[in-house]
Formats: C-alpha cells, sequence, structure tokens
C-alpha cells in the first residue's frame, strides 16, 4: 500500500511540444491542466507560478494556457498552493478549481473538503487535484545554499533543477551542468517532510512523478472516479502520449522502493519524536 | 379598566424581545412596551483598547444577519476618525457588498412575514414551507435571491457572512475580471426574479391591508382597525441606499442630534400581567398573576434624534428620498419589498463601473489622533451608526447605534390602537433584529455614565 490507492498507473508524456520544451519530465501536470481548462472541466487552477526571485514560486491562479505554461518545471522549495483555496472561489470567481501540490497539501486539501471549517463553499468547487511526488522539500534559502555554495551556480543563471539517480543537479542556460550528491542536500530538507508518509499523493485525483519511467516521461497513477474520467478523456483526445507502465524501465518497482524507503525512514522519525520530550508525539495522520 | 399582558417570547425575528402591552376591555393596545430581552453583547467595551482594524471585524461579529453593515459601518467610522480616504474602487466593490447583503437580508424576511399573510383573495395563511404552488415556487425563489445575495457577497466580500475583505483604507483585494462578469450575470438574474418576487410580495401585503380581519399565524381572526400600526414619529435615513461619514462634503447625519435615554426612564414600571389567551400560538402569552418589569428588564438604551424616537428603515429611506408616503405596518413591508430592484440595479451599476486593475487600498493610512469619526451605514433594517475614537491606530472610544435600537422606541408608539393579538404583525414589519440593538450606555443630562454596572 505504499503507493495508495490507484485504479491504473502508466507511462505518459505530453503531446505538446511546447509544454515539452520546459516541463520537468513528462509535462503531464501542465498537460492535463490543459486538457481541463480547454474543456471546461476546471474554470481555472492554483499553480506554482513564478515568483519575485529565480526558482522562488509563488502560487498563482492560472486561467489561460499562457499562464499554465509560466509554471511549468519544479522549483524544489516551497510554493504554499493551498493559501489560494479559498480566494480562487472568492475574488477570482472561480467555480471549478483545479489545483497541484505535493502528497501534504493534498491531504490539507482532502482535510479542508471534509472538515470544511473556514471553507464555506469550498469543497465542492474543487473539481480536480492533481498530486506530485515528493520525497522532501527544501526552504528557500536552504535551495539557495545547494545552488550557490555547493553546486557554486548563482540561482540567475540556472535554468533547470532535477534529483535523480541520487545527484542534484543543476543546468545553466551555458550549458554547464553541476552535480552534487544528494547526500549533500539533506541537512537542507525541512524538518517537516520527515514524519511524512505519503511519497506519491495518495490523496490526489491524479499523481504523477518522474521516478519509475525513461527520462522526458511521467509516471502517472490514476487513483479516483474523477481522476479517471478526466484523464481517459485527456489521452482519447490525444493530449498524452501512453505506454504500458510494465514494458518501460525501470518501472513501478522503483517507485515501490522509493516510497517505502521515505516510510520506513520518516517512520523512525515518528517513533523517535514519540519519545520525545514529554512523551506527546506527532501524530501518525492515517491511524 | 385597562389589563396588562406579556407576549414573550415573540418569534419569526432575530433576537430576543417581549411585549408588554396595556389594554383595554375590547383588547386594544393603549400602551405597548416593546423590549429587548437579549443579553448585553458588550461589543463597545471589548472594542477599546484594540486596534482600528481589529473592533470592525470584532463588530460585524454582533449578529450574523447583517454583519456586512457592522463591518461597513465600524470600518468607516474608524476611517472617518483617522481620516481616511479610500480609493474609488473599494468604494464600489464595498456598495456590491452592502447590496448583496441588503438582496439576501429581504428575502430572508419575506419567509419570517409569510407565515402572517394570506393568499391573496383566500383565507389561508401561507406556510413558506409548503410543498403546494404557488407557494413552493415563491420559495424557491426567495432561496435563489437569498443565493444570488450570498455568492455576489462571497465574491465582493470574500464571505458572506462576516466579510473578510473590508479593510482599514478600502479592501484587501480587488476581483478578477471573471468574478466581475459573474456578479454582473448573478445580479441579472436577480433582477428579473426580485421584480417578479416584488410584484408578487406587494399583492400579499396589500391583501393583507385590505381584509377586516387577522389573525397571527395559525390564531384566531380580530378585527382590524383602520390605522393599523400607524405612528406620528419622524423618519431618519442618510443615503437611499449605502452610508454618510463625517467625511463626506454633506454629512448627513448629526451626533449633536443624537441623545440617550435610560430604558428605566422610558418603559412602564413592574406590573401585574392580569391578561392571558392559552390560544395565542405557541402559548406564548405569560399567565396572568405573573409580573413583568419592562423598565428593568430591557436591554437597550433608548436612542432620540431631536429629542424623539424616530423610524429608520426601508420607509425612512424611500419617505426622505423619494417621497413615499404610505403608513402602517404594511406601508413599511412594501417599502421594503421595493428596495429589492434598486439592490440589483445599483450592484449592476457598481460592477460596471468597477475597474479591476484599480487600487482598493488607500496609498496612506493615518493612525488618528483620538477625533470623532461617525459612520452611519443603511443596513437592510436601518441606519446603522458606528461612532469611533482612533488614537495612535488603537480604538479609544467606540459606540454601536444600531438599525433596532432606534425602532424599539417607535415600534412602541405603533403599537397604540391595534388590537393585542396582532402586535406582532407590527413587530415584524419592522424585521427587528435585536441581538445587535442590545447596547447599554446609559448617561444622564449631563452626559454622565450612570449605569457603568450593567455596561460591564
Amino acid at each position: 500500500m505504499v503507493l495508495g490507492n490507484y485504479k491504473t498507473a502508466v507511462c505518459a508524456r505530453a503531446a505538446d511540444a511546447d509544454i515539452l520544451k520546459c516541463s520537468q519530465d513528462g509535462g503531464v501536470v501542465t498537460e492535463l491542466f490543459t486538457y481541463a481548462l480547454e474543456n471546461g472541466v476546471i474554470d481555472g487552477a492554483i499553480v506554482a507560478g513564478p515568483g519575485d526571485a529565480p526558482f522562488k514560486p509563488e502560487p498563482i491562479v492560472a486561467t489561460t494556457k499562457a499562464e499554465l505554461l509560466a509554471a511549468r518545471g519544479t522549483r524544489y522549495t516551497i510554493s504554499p498552493n493551498m493559501s489560494l483555496i479559498k480566494e480562487a472561489t472568492r475574488s477570482y470567481g472561480l467555480d471549478k478549481v483545479g489545483i497541484v501540490g505535493t502528497p501534504c497539501q493534498m491531504q490539507a486539501l482532502r482535510k479542508a473538503q471534509l472538515y470544511p471549517i473556514g471553507m464555506r463553499k469550498v469543497p465542492d468547487k474543487i473539481a480536480l487535484a492533481i498530486g506530485i511526488f515528493c520525497m522532501e522539500n527544501f526552504p528557500y534559502q536552504g535551495l539557495e545554499a545547494i545552488v550557490e555554495d555547493h553546486c557554486n551556480t548563482k540561482m540567475e543563471s540556472a535554468v533547470k533543477m532535477d534529483i535523480g539517480k541520487g545527484k542534484f543537479t543543476v543546468y545553466t542556460e551555458r550549458g554547464a551542468v553541476t552535480q552534487i550528491p544528494l547526500g549533500a542536500t539533506h541537512k537542507y530538507e525541512q524538518p517537516g517532510c520527515h514524519v511524512c508518509l505519503d511519497y506519491v499523493a495518495n490523496m490526489a485525483d491524479v499523481s504523477t512523478g518522474s521516478v519509475g519511467t525513461p527520462d522526458g516521461w511521467s509516471t502517472v497513477f490514476v487513483r479516483t472516479k474523477k481522476g479517471e474520467d478526466v484523464w481517459s478523456k485527456a489521452v482519447a483526445a490525444g493530449y498524452f502520449e501512453t505506454k504500458d507502465i510494465a514494458s518501460v524501465k525501470p518501472g513501478l518497482d522503483l517507485v515501490t522502493k522509493l516510497a517505502t524507503g521515505k516510510i520506513d525512514r520518516n517512520k523512525k522519525t515518528l517513533e523517535e519524536r514519540a519519545k520525545m520530550g514529554v512523551g506527546k508525539g506527532l501524530r501518525n495522520p492515517y491511524i | 379598566m385597562s389589563k396588562v399582558v406579556e407576549i414573550s417570547p415573540t418569534t419569526r425575528h432575530e433576537g430576543h424581545t417581549k411585549l408588554v402591552l396595556k389594554v383595554n376591555d375590547e383588547g386594544i393596545i393603549e400602551r405597548g412596551d416593546w423590549l429587548s430581552i437579549t443579553p448585553v453583547r458588550g461589543i463597545e467595551k471589548l472594542a477599546v483598547g484594540k486596534t482600528m482594524h481589529q473592533a470592525p471585524k470584532i463588530s460585524s461579529r454582533v449578529c450574523g444577519i447583517c454583519p456586512v453593515a457592522h463591518t461597513l459601518a465600524g470600518i468607516e467610522a474608524m476611517e472617518g476618525s483617522i481620516g481616511c480616504e479610500i480609493p474609488d474602487d473599494a468604494y464600489l466593490l464595498r456598495i456590491i457588498l452592502q447590496c448583496a447583503n441588503k438582496l439576501h437580508s429581504i428575502a430572508l424576511h419575506n419567509i419570517l412575514s409569510l407565515p402572517d399573510m394570506y393568499l391573496p383573495g383566500t383565507d389561508i395563511h401561507i406556510n413558506p414551507f409548503s410543498k403546494e404552488e404557488p407557494v413552493r415556487s415563491v420559495a424557491l425563489r426567495i432561496q435563489r435571491l437569498r443565493e444570488i445575495g450570498q455568492t455576489i457577497g462571497e465574491i465582493a466580500g470574500g464571505e458572506p457572512i462576516h466579510p473578510s475583505n473590508p479593510r482599514i483604507g478600502g479592501m484587501y483585494k480587488n476581483i478578477s475580471p471573471r468574478a466581475k462578469s459573474k456578479i454582473y450575470d448573478l445580479a441579472k438574474e436577480g433582477s428579473e426574479l426580485a421584480r417578479a418576487h416584488m410584484d408578487f410580495m406587494i399583492s400579499v401585503f396589500k391583501d393583507w391591508d385590505n381584509r377586516s380581519t387577522a389573525s397571527v399565524a395559525s390564531s384566531y381572526e380580530v378585527e382590524k382597525n383602520d390605522k393599523f400600526g400607524f405612528h406620528d414619529q419622524g423618519y431618519m435615513a442618510v443615503d437611499p441606499l449605502y452610508a454618510s461619514t463625517n467625511l463626506d462634503a454633506d454629512p448627513k447625519w448629526f451626533p449633536e442630534r443624537w441623545t440617550e435615554v435610560r430604558p428605566w426612564d422610558w418603559y412602564m414600571g413592574q406590573q401585574d400581567i392580569t391578561l392571558d389567551d392559552p390560544n395565542y400560538p405557541n402559548k406564548a402569552t405569560t399567565p396572568a398573576g405573573a409580573k413583568a418589569w419592562p423598565q428593568m428588564e430591557a436591554c437597550t438604551a433608548v436612542p432620540l434624534y431631536d429629542g424623539a424616537p424616530v423610524e429608520v428603515g426601508p420607509r425612512a429611506r424611500l419617505a426622505i428620498f423619494r417621497n413615499y408616503d404610505r403608513k402602517g405596518a404594511m406601508g413599511l413591508q412594501i417599502a421594503r419589498q421595493m428596495e429589492y430592484p434598486d439592490c440589483l440595479y445599483a450592484m449592476m451599476d457598481a460592477v460596471d463601473a468597477l475597474n479591476t486593475s484599480g487600487p482598493v487600498v488607500a496609498d496612506e493610512i493615518p493612525q488618528g489622533d483620538g477625533s470623532l469619526g461617525w459612520a452611519a451605514n443603511e443596513a437592510p433594517r436601518g441606519t446603522d451608526v458606528h461612532l469611533a475614537k482612533v488614537k495612535d491606530g488603537r480604538v479609544q472610544w467606540y459606540s454601536l447605534l444600531v438599525p433596532t435600537t432606534w425602532n424599539f422606541p417607535t415600534v412602541s408608539r405603533a403599537l397604540e390602537g391595534a388590537p393585542w393579538q396582532l402586535a406582532e404583525v407590527i413587530v415584524r414589519a419592522y424585521d427587528p433584529c435585536v441581538s445587535c440593538a442590545t447596547h447599554m450606555m446609559v448617561v444622564d443630562e449631563e452626559k454622565k455614565v450612570v449605569a457603568q454596572k450593567l455596561v460591564q
């Protein structure tokens, strides 16, 4: 169960070359929101748009494809997308809201739907929730230290960052590539990430991430009825190229391995914290 | 020989009140005291020492029916004290919010007053919850109007109840172009519904006025008097729709004309209840033999304007600004329905004029020097006056003179001459909202607080 409940798992990438040009992997989130926007599934989506510093995201409500394109790519730092969930239904006037987020943000979203305290008339307006795989996250200062101090690259000149195969990689616009072992970045992680028991956004309608599929492709878990409906229509409409997940390397085995690794490691942190202080440990949200 | 009857509690309005009525042998009211028995909220004391941003948010919590009026009046009183002008687009958003709240409030009040009314041409009381036509489609229309009001309030104000978007200096956020067109579409839909609904409600109220007998909901029929609910008090209103503050070029309300009287000096002394009626709906009459003590039990001060009670509300607005002249309880009900289209058209005009890219917060927000600011907001039920003194960003003094506080003594006069069994119809015509009307700041002729204990 480390991968959560899902109806189907596929290997996919966007059919749109524009999206793939700057996307992190398969451009699944951008393309699926594009499909949803163009076909009236959502009125707008809360995504991590460009912020006031390089690689510092700021949540925005995207209501056009151009705005979605501006938000392509992963930035390994915090984008509080949930902070806009209420405002999207208020001053933005949306009736069908899409949202992308990390596993913890998906948990917050579902909790807000289940117990809508201070969220009047929000739960029924969530039309599509896309989750992204997440091992851990860095505060912006942490990311700055990794990129500028460890990788010796100015934030401004970085065009892409990537985590994969045990390395943290920074690409610059001049073509220089710097890699450092992922181990060196651990000390910059948010401590809060170490109690998270979800790797693949179990609570999303559709979750996606690079792990398990070749470069330029994404692994996609279709989890809910709503997710399946949107996904199957988008695939049928030709928005995605798909491959059988069993036919690609490294496949779901690697996803399972990493998910198990995260959960086991973080369970240990939880146990440690349960014994810490006055014995009032952090509660496991799944119990 | 007059008798005393007490109806407690009165129903189908917000809050807790009771009626203590002196009636003659024919059951006609000779003197009526309508008083609030809702406990004091103490908002005015809570606000002292808080920041000017916090106080209006606290005061809006006094009630869930017109929190918008309290938020806006509170904020504008603070702005009046510090002398802060807000950008035009913020003003337009506030107007939209105000109208949205008024729309929902009028529609809600329809549900409360309909059970007293009859299907025109019949002797059948209207039960708004009945599944039968035409009542069901009227009820659905009312709910849709409320939904429209609440949704528009949600967009412009952040929340339909206790709005989060208004702030000192304007609004926190402007709305998106998409939200702007959503508001327009909703208002347009509402204007069609409201016109049909207004016609229906006015015909129902006129039908009631033309009857010779009437009853409260399920009670028995009694003869009505000719001048049912008439009074000779003046009207007070500051704007046909929105508000007036001390920053206006031409302010429409004058603090120096306002005085307050203790309930002790206004209401009747201790009375022995000598009349009851087990057939009255909900068995709401207190059994004979008990005692009532209005001057001690009333939880409101009695505000006077130019030394006399005044009527505030829809009819006051229409009478002052549009020469409306229908008197009596039904005159007020009809005036209220006539505000439906005003709300929706004003909303459409405001949203048309709104620039969604314009600034909505003032560039500079002064911190205040302790001078008096006031704002009189035309809430659904009448003029909601907030007065405040702000110094260095903190509230030094805060007072709320809310619509129903003004109406309490006026209604007491309007009761005279009516059969006591129909007293509640008069009370309900004023759409009382009592929780916020509970207000205790009692001063004597020298403006010295004489009942401090009651306040704390």
